[in-house]
């Protein structure tokens, strides 16, 4: 599959949300931890060799889960290959949780769910559309019950 | 290892969870927008007809509709979109990078009305928009919140206003997690909060996991310093940038939203003008 790797360099020397160096281990078999400068540039996660400017790789952080792993370690997995884990160890337990949270948060979906949430709530409580002034009302994107598989009913 | 052995930095490939990345494009979250495009060739010149799916901040290209695996992507983050003139396609329009060197993405819709809704979508399709929006809104619904806390307090003023001990700030109960009816628990009202089930980010992992479903939810908001379980969910942390504005190549590094999106509107109307006068 191609895809934009010069702009997505470009992107990766962006200011970031995050960076530290973490430990970092592959997913594949015979991979080991190795030190890396980590990046966490809107939804993907840049990982650089600690002496080079231009990043190994990235991961883009979309259906993916987040798991803590350890004390001071958690893991990525993506849903299409859950077992296959990215794993990271941290500093400290609160370096930890700091990046599980942030990388949570790190999800186009995520932001969306978020505001569509918002959107709601405006809605009930001052009987206007938030999106109205925007004339982004009607966007697909915005819309409460737009492909989303249903929420299970609450139980009784 | 030396340098001198490494591959050398202009032939090296970045790596990419492709795999993972093309399953976003067909997986079933809801795309943004979809359709068929011309698209020009990365070597040769000539458009090829492509199913086109913008996902968020990232636009895939299929060979047909039913391919299960896109040719392409290109993430969109840090791009501008304008009209362009070209001989041999109308409707045509581009995606633009700022970098140094940077590709050119020609694209051409069926008629006016696809093109000028393409445009509208690619321009906005930024995780950066999307976080500002968010961003807005969440400022929206605190006003509004207040709002509805003092008209309470002015309705019935013997009502305590402190629930949840949670200092100054209430809810009123009947504000739940998105998207769901009002749940009997504040931990199930919480549970719905977890972009888990949907996206698969998720805290259920039974062993080893020091907090379990619930709180590991708590995990999640408490990282903010919130132990409030009916609240709305945090938003994105703010990009760190020097200043203190938004440095974003797109965008005019305007904080507020409004004049943003004004900003992005006008952008747009201004190049049909000066396309449609160039006809």
């Amino acid at each position: 599959m191609r895809f934009n790797e010069k702009e997505l360099i470009f992107l990766s020397r962006q200011p970031s949300e995050r960076a530290a160096e973490l430990g970092m281990r592959g997913p594949k078999k015979g991979d080991v931890m190795k030190r890396r400068l980590v990046k966490l540039i809107v939804n993907f996660l840049f990982y650089f060799r600690t002496d080079e400017e231009e990043p190994v790789g990235a991961l883009l952080l979309e259906q993916c889960r987040v798991e803590r792993e350890d004390d001071m370690a958690f893991s990525i997995a993506f849903l299409d290959e859950a077992e296959r884990k990215y794993l990271f160890e941290c500093d400290s337990q609160e370096q930890c949780l700091e990046w599980i949270d942030a990388i949570i948060k790190a999800s186009y979906e995520f932001m969306r769910k978020n505001l569509i949430f918002y959107r709601s709530e405006i809605h009930r409580l001052t009987g206007k559309d938030p999106l109205e002034q925007y004339g982004i009302s009607d966007e697909t994107r915005f819309q409460v019950s737009s492909g989303l598989p249903p929420l299970p009913p609450p139980p009784t | 290892m030396p340098p001198s052995l490494r591959r050398s930095a202009a032939l090296r490939v970045m790596k990419l969870n492709e795999r993972s990345v093309a399953h976003y494009a067909t997986c079933n979250s809801p795309p943004d927008k979809t359709g068929f495009l011309w698209k020009k060739g990365e070597r040769n010149p000539t458009y090829h007809r492509r199913w086109c799916v913008l996902k968020g901040n990232m636009l895939f290209y299929f060979e047909e509709r039913d391919s299960r695996e896109p040719v392409g992507v290109i993430v969109l983050e840090g791009c501008t979109v304008e009209l362009c003139d070209s001989e041999s396609e109308e409707f045509a329009f581009a995606i633009r990078f700022d970098c140094a060197r940077a590709r050119i993405y020609k694209l051409a819709a069926e008629n006016q009305v696809a093109m000028e809704s393409w445009v509208k979508a690619l321009s906005r399709a930024t995780f950066d928009y999307m976080r500002l929006l968010v961003r807005e809104l969440e400022r929206q619904l605190e006003e509004a919140q207040q709002v509805a806390l003092s008209q309470q307090a002015k309705n019935k003023p013997k009502k305590s206003q402190v629930q949840g001990g949670n200092g100054g700030r209430s809810k009123p109960t009947s504000l739940q997690g998105p998207l769901t009816q009002p749940t009997g628990s504040p931990e199930e009202g919480l549970l719905s909060l977890i972009p888990g089930k949907e996206n698969g980010v998720s805290w259920n992992k039974p062993a080893g996991l020091s907090n379990g479903v619930g709180e590991g939810s708590g995990v999640v908001w408490e990282a903010e310093g919130r132990g409030d379980s009916v609240r709305p969910p945090p938003i994105p942390p703010r990009r760190k940038t020097p200043g203190g504005s938004l440095e974003d190549p797109v965008s005019p590094g305007t904080g507020c939203f409004s004049k943003l999106h004004d900003w992005y509107g006008k952008e747009v109307a201004e190049l049909r003008v000066e396309w449609l006068q160039g006809q």
